[in-house]
């Protein structure tokens, strides 16, 4: 009895490990996806509305749903409370404290940092184009996200469930 | 130090600029940040560098020198993180952040079709730091009221940079617009409609639309407008009966001034001379002054601390110019616009 018992545990924590990863799979192309919308509406913002940064950042992180608004939300707190930080400091720092509650990875971490260090340095022409050079980066990340996604979706899930079939068998 | 200094510094820069000496932080009227080059002051009307402890000195070798870091900070301060926001500000060369302190900068321009397009590079920067000195217009002002029309008379205020052109025009508009005349004669008149068309947010330094500064209950302010256009959107739209502008000086300006004038609305405005003369040379006020458009001019002088006025009507100044010799030679920004082509 207590051996069908731990079995199905080990069947349902496999199960779940898989699905998880899966998850994972599926949350990174999607998240892509809100980051890019937030960075058009950022050009936006900074095209026609000339709206100051902090208000700016504020604004995205309203548009999009968590995790990735947290990133927003955090630098936008950052600059707004006048502790004398720069706009790249606590880009910087957001990424840093936010990044492992998103499913997103070293690629578009490393082009959300680099566009963290050019905002708000120079000229309307110039910010556009940083943001647009950082929108084209995220759109190849998220291609290879979703191509990701369709191969290994599946998989994990099934894999977790398989996994854990085996290690019950192996036990029994 | 004075809770004026702007919030604009940050540390290291903010911890010298805090030890300063009570009586300079109080009297504190600029602050000029050059990067890697001496940090000075302007306080009561003189000058002076600061060494890293706060303290003043006279030699500049001793002061304490803002950093590329410090400059940074600072502008990101300046622009609220946002160059790209400001670009028609720096086209212009100054910023004005809240509390109406307008910061100067200086750094390489970049031309666009031959224009300034806007700045870049930016390594000086001036903090002027605006006050309010209420009560500093009430001996003028019975000096240039128009006592048959009850109202004040379309009054130039003149002199060179620094002398509180801005101050006086500012405190002028909060007593015009409360009804504070100071003259027996004007007890009964209450407050007059003041339209600020407030171009370098200086006079009421809005912050969403509201002025910082008290300008009284009848003050309608136009912020961040320019000058000739905000004159007639103001007399257009809302009925003055004076109109504040300052620093006039360019020929769209005079027009729009003109225009007021036939609209029965009396206008406060200042510019840059240095007296009589010099305002007679400048194209622009020449060309309004011998028309006859100001029935007062006021000048200022500064001692220190102490601003002095001198109120000269109109027909005195007529009078005054015409008495003088002319300069031998003119220089060509001395002839009237439309001789120049202009």
């Amino acid at each position: 009895m207590m051996q069908w018992a731990g079995a199905m545990l080990v069947l349902f924590a496999g199960t779940m490990i898989g699905f998880m990863q899966a998850a994972r799979f599926a949350a990174r192309p999607r998240q892509i996806r809100q980051l890019l919308h937030a960075l058009q509406r950022l050009e936006t913002e900074i095209q026609y509305g000339q709206t100051p940064l902090p208000a700016a950042l504020s604004r995205l992180s309203g548009i999009v749903p968590p995790p990735v608004s947290g990133l927003f939300a955090e630098i936008s707190a950052d600059l707004s409370v006048r502790s004398g930080i720069t706009v790249r400091e606590s880009w910087e720092r957001a990424i840093e404290a936010g990044w492992s509650r998103t499913a997103m990875k070293r690629p578009e971490r490393e082009a959300l940092a680099r566009l963290g260090a050019t905002l708000g340095g120079s000229g309307r022409e110039d910010q556009l184009k940083h943001v647009r050079l950082a929108m084209l980066q995220l759109q190849a990340e998220e291609a290879a996200a979703r191509d990701e996604q369709q191969r290994y979706e599946k998989m994990s899930r099934s894999l977790g469930m398989l996994g854990a079939a085996l290690v019950v068998i192996l036990m029994l | 130090m004075a809770p004026t200094l702007p919030d604009l510094f940050v540390h290291p820069l903010r911890g010298v600029l805090e030890r300063l000496p009570a009586h300079a932080g109080a009297t504190l009227e600029e602050i000029r940040v050059r990067e890697n080059r001496p940090l000075e002051i302007g306080y009561a009307g003189r000058h002076s560098f600061v060494r890293p402890d706060g303290t003043l000195t006279t030699e500049y070798r001793q002061a304490y020198s803002p950093g590329r870091e410090d400059c940074r900070a600072l502008l990101e301060r300046v622009t609220n993180h946002s160059l790209y926001a400001v670009e028609e500000e720096l086209r212009r060369g100054y910023i004005t952040v809240g509390g109406g302190h307008r910061v100067g900068l200086a750094g390489r321009a970049v031309l666009d079709r031959g224009a300034v397009a806007h700045l870049r590079d930016i390594g000086g920067f001036n903090v002027r730091i605006a006050r309010a000195r209420t009560g500093c217009a009430s001996d003028l002002l019975p000096g240039i009221l128009d006592l048959p029309a009850r109202t004040v008379k379309h009054t130039l205020i003149v002199s060179p940079p620094q002398q509180g052109k801005t101050t006086l025009l500012r405190d002028l508009v909060r007593s015009v617009s409360a009804g504070e005349w100071h003259h027996p004669a004007a007890a009964g008149w209450g407050g007059r409609k003041v339209g600020v068309v407030d171009e370098r947010s200086e006079i009421a330094a809005c912050e969403a639309g509201v002025p910082t500064f008290d300008l009284g209950p009848r003050c309608d302010v136009l912020d961040a407008c320019p000058k000739a256009e905000g004159i007639m959107m103001m007399i257009r739209s809302l009925s003055p009966d004076v109109v504040a502008v300052d620093e006039i000086g360019r020929p769209e300006d005079a027009a729009a001034l003109r225009e007021a004038l036939h609209a029965g609305v009396r206008v406060l405005a200042t510019a840059h001379a240095s007296g009589l003369e010099d305002l007679f040379a400048r194209p622009v006020l020449s060309g309004l002054a011998e028309e006859g458009v100001f029935g007062a001019y006021v000048f200022l002088a500064r001692t220190g601390s102490k601003v002095e006025h001198r109120i000269v009507s109109a027909e005195n100044a007529a009078r005054e110019i015409k008495a003088r010799p002319k300069p031998a030679i003119r220089s060509p920004d001395s002839l009237p616009a439309e001789r120049r082509g202009l």
